[in-house]
């Protein structure tokens, strides 16, 4: 909201408001400054305001604060005393629109906008109109914060209705849109139909113009929950229904109809034929009471009683104080104070945020223990940090062709689609975190990566909208090359396998992403989580010497290594068979074709005792008798 | 005392004589090592040969040949252990190969910047007592909204600003980390069989929810349809608006430093009464005015307030007895502050190069 420092000031007469008290009060009053421009030579404050303050959202309102925090005077309205018998029939039909103030017109020969207004306007960015009514509703408006409308009188027919539109109705409003309305559109009809959207904007065949000689002048009270969804319903979000649709003050309508019957006269030479209400301010809220303890509460603190009488008292609130209580009936303008923690929060506001203290609270509650998915996310991440995979974080949604690629036959996409999605390509709830890894390790490749490692710890959503925590890895390139030590190559599964194994992904299979991509997924909870205890539990170990040996098996090309460890696994003693591996393929000269020479180490270990070489020897044999079984040969 | 070689018998005698020259012909510590095992090893050496035979000297012989076997004993290890320590310098001194080749490193990877900073967060609340709650993304309205004192007509709810689901328009992605709050106040607020809630049992209430969030917002500079949120909460008696100060203005010493300072300005949100949020001392100017505060001299860090009384009623808590305090702070705001990064767009790219400068290793 655009504001004017001096007309900030000429609501505040006795105050001496600098600039810089502006800055520095304005946004301890829970009101930021978004910036500062100079504008027609005016400084102009662009001032945030929340949206449930409507009544700040003028230059009177935000004086109107300022006067309680600093108990300043407000500068005096002006005042007009105007009446008249009704010149028309207006019905209200609706509680929607319990009050509304109106006054007939007719315009002198010309019509000027003061210089001063005109400035008014364009340093707030509008265009002054040159049409009396038109900115001096919105001179109003910005000054006063309660909106108001002009028809051209001569083009009414018959008795001006509020009321709901009926289905098939429309209205060609002010930017010239054709609008169909619905039975929960507020509008203002004459025997002719629709010819306004009450509070939001007026309509075109009713608008002043230049040649317009009489105007009705409406200043009402629209309830905000009718105008703001009906502003959302028709995209009109209007100065009008910015106000309205948050909630106006009644009891300004037939003040501000005044000063616009007022500006009109001077301007425009206008005569007042008549001016009334029609309807009445509804009843003002009822009181809220405010014990001294709960204040207290609230603050943290001791507030002085008298203190918090005194500053409801300048907001506006008609207030009394007991002894334990206050009790404070909110002015017309404040529709958000209806529980005493309302009042507290305006104490504490207009007393300052910061003169409340600061300390620890002091909660007799045992420290909780952070949850294992948590601890197991927490840990996997650094270790896969400390493993040299970079941690990524992509969108949750992504196209349905890359979703496609990697969901299950049972997890259709419809399943996972966003109804309201930026775009295609953001609007699946992924089945797998692989195709956002693969895009980013692309995205990588394309930037001159040569070795790619990803990671990500999201929700993947592999059936339906239930989010299952997980991680994936990609990896690809080449790897190494790097000094004189490590040759280059590229990443194979099996890279990626042992780095899968050691986390305890089991048997996550390995899947080939293309372009020389690798990756790999599981679900969090599929994973032990770190033990909880601060060490774990104390488990004996052979401190006897271990025993090496090595056995250099020729199999057939694609004979799964599996097959040979079941089989030699199979027959030798637990737990002295501490490991079995291999450390070295060999498919070079001297091999027979279709044959393949594998270097298998056994390593053995008793608890209780150090192992002879003739046990060690037998265990070697029977599983070199056990390998021959499964089509092994010993290597000559 | 001079030892008594006269008492011992005559090969001893030899290597002893031996001794100094073998000593300067060890050349590396291998040598060494072999000589030590002959001379002061535990099994089959000179100075093991000696304690056995002073097991079977006579009894008034014992003494002197003691004395004389430590002496030399003690003599023989502390010549090896100077000529150890020559060898050790030696070792050292000659290059085994070129240094300033660059060696084999090991890979360097990275957490994600975001993962960072809510690990810090966390970090600073946990000796606090806090602990951490997690919530899924796809979310009720209830949780996101109703649970929140977010009136139904409020213009979040629009399709304009949240994800809604084509075939569950019941479910929606979370707009913020605020539904954790009312799913675990209505785990705390539910009375058990003897009408004892979890909240009563363990007499109070401290957590932090970082996740992620969704707005519809199209992707630009300062705008992501995801990001991330940290929520924090705190449930007990007579908590009031100084606790919630001297908890935030606490952790953002342990985020930012001892140094951090802090204010607090009211603001609205619809979940908390009195609202408020939180500036810091800008980073970058430390207060001076600069681009990043607008000349304020202060940055926003995060909106705060009691817990409005709706909020607990609807998890069945009665806010006459129970209160407290909750705040959000948006993750990627503060890290493109702190890290001065000119797009937000660079923490959903994750390319490797931004990864490893701004993630590190903690």
């Amino acid at each position: 909201m655009q504001i004017i420092l001096s007309q900030l000031q000429r609501e505040l007469p006795t105050a001496g408001l600098t600039q810089a008290q502006a800055l520095e009060r304005l946004p301890m009053l829970g009101f930021p400054i978004d910036g500062v421009a100079t504008v027609e030579g005016e400084t102009v404050l662009d001032v945030d305001v929340t949206a449930n303050r409507p009544d700040v959202m003028s230059h009177r309102g935000l004086a109107r604060d300022l006067a309680a925090t600093l108990g300043a005077e407000l500068a005096a309205l002006p005042t007009t005393t105007l009446g008249g018998a009704p010149q028309r029939e207006i019905r209200l039909e609706t509680p929607a629109c319990p009050t509304y103030s109106t006054a007939v017109l007719t315009l002198g020969a010309t019509q000027a906008t003061p210089a001063d207004v005109q400035t008014f306007l364009r340093a707030l960015g509008m265009t002054p109109k040159g049409l009396a009514a038109v900115d001096a509703s919105n001179e109003l408006l910005h000054r006063y914060g309660h909106p108001t409308h002009a028809f051209d009188a001569d083009k009414l027919q018959g008795a001006i209705r509020v009321r709901f539109a009926q289905a098939g109705e429309t209205l060609v409003t002010l930017d010239g849109v054709d609008r169909k309305l619905t039975p929960e559109d507020l509008i203002i009809a004459d025997d002719s139909g629709p010819i306004a959207f009450a509070g939001v904007m007026g309509g075109e065949s009713t608008k002043v113009t230049e040649t317009t000689r009489t105007v009705l002048l409406e200043s009402a009270w629209f309830d905000p929950k009718v105008v703001r969804p009906m502003a959302r319903r028709h995209n009109l979000h209007t100065d009008g229904s910015h106000r309205f649709g948050r909630g106006a003050d009644p009891v300004m309508a037939a003040v501000v109809r005044d000063l616009l019957a007022q500006r009109l006269i001077e301007w425009a030479g206008a005569t007042v034929l008549s001016a009334w209400t029609v309807g009445a301010v509804p009843a003002r809220a009822a009181a809220i009471t405010l014990p001294l303890t709960q204040l207290n509460r609230i603050a943290g603190e001791t507030v002085d009683a008298a203190e918090a009488e005194t500053l409801l008292a300048r907001l506006g609130c008609e207030v009394s104080r007991s002894a334990t209580t206050v009790t404070a009936v909110p002015p017309t303008w404040r529709h958000d104070l209806t529980l005493p923690e309302d009042l507290a929060e305006e104490v504490l506001r207009l007393r300052g945020y910061d003169r409340i203290g600061s300390s620890l609270p002091a909660v007799d509650a045992d420290p909780e223990p952070l949850s294992p998915s948590y601890r197991t996310a927490a840990s996997l991440s650094r270790r896969l940090a400390h493993l040299g995979f970079f941690q990524t974080v992509t969108y949750g949604f992504i196209g349905p062709d890359e979703d496609a690629a990697f969901a299950a036959a049972g997890n259709p996409a419809e399943g996972r689609a966003l109804g309201n999605p930026l775009g295609l390509e953001y609007s699946v709830m992924r089945a797998s975190l692989l195709p956002s890894l693969k895009a980013t390790a692309l995205h990588n490749r394309r930037q001159g990566q040569k070795e790619v490692r990803l990671f990500e710890i999201a929700p993947a959503y592999p059936a339906g909208l239930e989010g299952k925590p997980s991680v994936a890895l990609v990896w690809g390139g080449l790897r190494g090359g790097e000094d004189h030590l490590t040759a280059s190559r590229a990443v194979l599964a099996a890279d990626l396998r042992g780095v899968a194994q050691s986390l305890g992904f089991g048997s996550a299979p390995i899947q080939d992403l293309g372009d020389g991509l690798l990756g790999v997924e599981v679900a969090l909870d599929t994973l032990a989580a770190p033990p909880e205890r601060i060490i774990p539990r104390f488990q004996g170990f052979s401190r006897f010497p271990a025993v090496e040996r090595d056995l250099s098996l020729v199999v057939d090309l694609g004979k799964p290594f599996g097959d040979l460890a079941a089989a030699m696994g199979g027959v030798l003693p637990q737990p002295e068979l501490q490991h079995l591996g291999v450390v070295d393929v060999y498919r070079g000269k001297g091999m027979a074709p279709g044959k393949q020479a594998l270097l298998v180490r056994f390593r053995f270990q008793h608890a209780s005792r150090t192992l002879t070489s003739e046990e060690v020897e037998g265990w070697v044999q029977s599983a070199l008798k056990a390998a021959e079984g499964v089509g092994a040969t010993l290597r000559a | 005392m001079e030892p008594q070689l006269e008492l011992l018998p005559p090969e001893i005698l030899e290597a002893q004589s031996a001794f100094a020259e073998r000593l300067s012909a060890c050349a590396d510590l291998d040598a060494l090592l072999r000589m030590k095992g002959a001379y002061v090893g535990r099994e089959g050496s000179h100075a093991a040969r000696l304690m056995e035979l002073l097991k079977t000297a006579p009894k008034e012989q014992k003494r002197d040949l003691g004395a004389a076997i430590n002496a030399l004993k003690n003599a023989w290890e502390e010549a090896l252990k100077t000529r150890q320590a020559e060898l050790e310098a030696t070792k050292k001194a000659i290059p085994a190969e070129d240094a300033t080749l660059p060696p084999p490193r090991p890979p360097e990877g990275a957490l994600h910047p975001l993962q960072r900073l809510m690990d810090r967060l966390v970090e600073a609340f946990r000796p606090l007592g806090y602990h951490v709650e997690e919530g899924p993304e796809v979310e009720t309205e209830e949780h996101n909204f109703d649970g929140l004192n977010i009136p139904a007509d409020h213009p979040a709810r629009g399709s304009s600003d949240t994800f809604y689901f084509s075939a569950r328009p019941d479910l929606l992605l979370r707009t913020h980390t605020s539904p954790v709050q009312v799913r675990v106040l209505k785990r705390y607020g539910t009375k058990n069989a003897a009408g004892v809630s979890l909240l009563e049992e363990k007499g109070g209430l401290r957590f932090l929810a970082p996740g992620r969030v969704y707005r519809k917002d199209e992707i630009d500079p300062t705008h992501s349809p995801m990001f991330h949120q940290v929520e924090g909460m705190l449930v007990a008696k007579g908590i009031g608006m100084q606790h919630l100060k001297g908890t935030l203005a606490y952790a953002m010493k342990a985020l930012f430093g001892p140094g951090a300072d802090v204010r607090f300005r009211p603001s609205y949100f619809p979940f908390v009464e009195p609202g408020c949020e939180m500036d810091v001392r800008c980073p970058l100017c430390g207060g001076s005015g600069c681009r990043v505060c607008k000349g304020s001299g202060w940055v926003e860090i995060l909106g705060a307030g009691l817990i409005h009384p709706k909020v607990l009623e609807h998890a069945g808590i009665d806010p006459t007895v129970w209160s407290g305090f909750a705040f959000g702070m948006g993750v990627e705001r503060t890290a493109m502050m702190v890290s001065q990064s000119p797009d937000l767009r660079l923490f959903f790219e994750n390319d490797q190069r931004f990864l490893a400068q701004m993630g590190g290793l903690d």
